[in-house]
């Protein structure tokens, strides 16, 4: 999932400043997963901007709503019903949330109430771990199930580098080493020899060497 | 300070609370009149910021939470979240300017009743200015 955390609340209050009827778009995805931009704290951030501008004497209005996914203009589409009363979109979706209302709706200013962090995972309740950085180039088979590139803080294809200690990475010492990691894993399905392998360097045009990535699938599409 | 204003107290307590059936409930809300809102919860656990929030948006100059003393909730820890949620609320109406103490929880250490706790809370918010927040001509 992409996970994200709320902006500093002065950082949206400056944001917010010329518009008075704003609509906070939430979305019920991997935001809300993540308790940054789901129903419940949609509902959070309407309120705390609302009382901030009481208390600084501003007359506003702001709705909230929360959609399924902003990232998919099906589950956005059903705004064109309301957005004409809005002088602008607050949305707590992730970058492409926040990008695809943009495009849908072209004449309304879209403001980000999060930033972006990384693509992870849940690891207990609170608690997000990255453990993918999207190379285009999956080497999760080769390595165990552990990325290296994401959880390796050398990012060594080629590992391990020797520096750990007890488990730990000698960059910080709360961080498992993934090399210990992937050695562990590799040995309990008697797989060690894939690290015979020289990796060699990752070709980063899979990632973003070429501009923006898209996937076609026309077997998906109408 | 205005010395005639009346504080408004939202109180979310565990059902748990002693002395907190409906009918001490209503006796309460006698006594206090407009001044209180008293919400029953199953747990500490069950309180959310945005319920806090919500309180304090539309009719609370302070909301306060009566839960169960440390190692006493039914469920483990309803309690111990529900301190967790209280702080993150603080957090939230402290980077608007409203004072931390508006909100605040209670862990019922001596087992006091629901009566007893509504008065030490209202003592101990009743220096708080009006918020804010609400309009001065409630």
């Amino acid at each position: 999932m992409i996970t994200a955390e709320q902006k500093p609340i002065d950082e949206i209050r400056e944001m917010i400043a010329p518009y008075k009827r704003i609509l906070a778009l939430g979305c019920g995805s991997c935001v809300a997963e993540c308790a940054a931009g789901g129903e419940k704290e949609t509902a959070m951030l309407a309120s705390t901007l609302r009382m901030a501008a009481k208390i600084d004497g501003r007359d506003i209005l702001i709705h909230e709503k929360t959609v399924d996914r902003q990232c998919v203009k099906d589950f956005i589409l059903p705004l064109d019903d309301i957005i004409d009363q809005y002088d602008a979109v607050l949305s707590l979706g992730c970058g492409a949330g926040v990008q695809a209302v943009a495009e849908m709706f072209p004449a309304a200013p879209i403001i980000p109430a999060l930033n972006t962090e990384f693509i992870g995972e849940t690891r207990d309740q609170g608690y997000w771990v990255e453990n993918c950085v999207g190379c285009g180039d999956c080497m999760l088979y080769d390595f165990g199930g552990i990325c290296p590139l994401t959880r390796c803080s050398k990012h060594l294809l080629n590992g391990p580098c020797g520096g750990s200690r007890d488990g730990k990475c000698e960059v910080d010492p709360e961080v498992p080493c993934a090399w210990q990691l992937i050695i562990e894993r590799l040995s309990k399905f008697n797989a060690l020899d894939r690290l015979e392998n020289i990796y060699q360097p990752k070709d980063w045009s899979m990632k973003q060497g070429l501009g923006p990535r898209n996937i076609i699938r026309e077997d998906q599409q109408r | 300070m205005n010395e005639k204003h009346k504080q408004k107290l939202a109180l979310f307590y565990c059902e748990r609370t002693p002395k907190s059936s409906e009918q001490d409930k209503q006796s309460l809300e006698q006594k206090y009149g407009k001044s209180i809102r008293l919400f029953p919860i199953p747990c500490g656990g069950r309180i959310e910021p945005l319920q806090i929030l919500r309180a304090l948006e539309e009719f609370a100059d302070a909301a306060y939470i009566i839960a169960c003393p440390k190692g006493k909730c039914r469920y483990f820890e309803g309690n111990l979240r529900a301190k967790k949620r209280v702080q993150r609320a603080q957090e939230i109406i402290k980077s608007i300017g409203l004072e931390g103490e508006r909100l605040g929880i209670v862990m019922n250490e001596h087992a006091k009743s629901l009566a007893r706790q509504a008065e030490e809370i209202m003592r101990s918010i009743s220096h708080l200015c009006p918020s804010p927040v609400l309009s001065p001509h409630r």
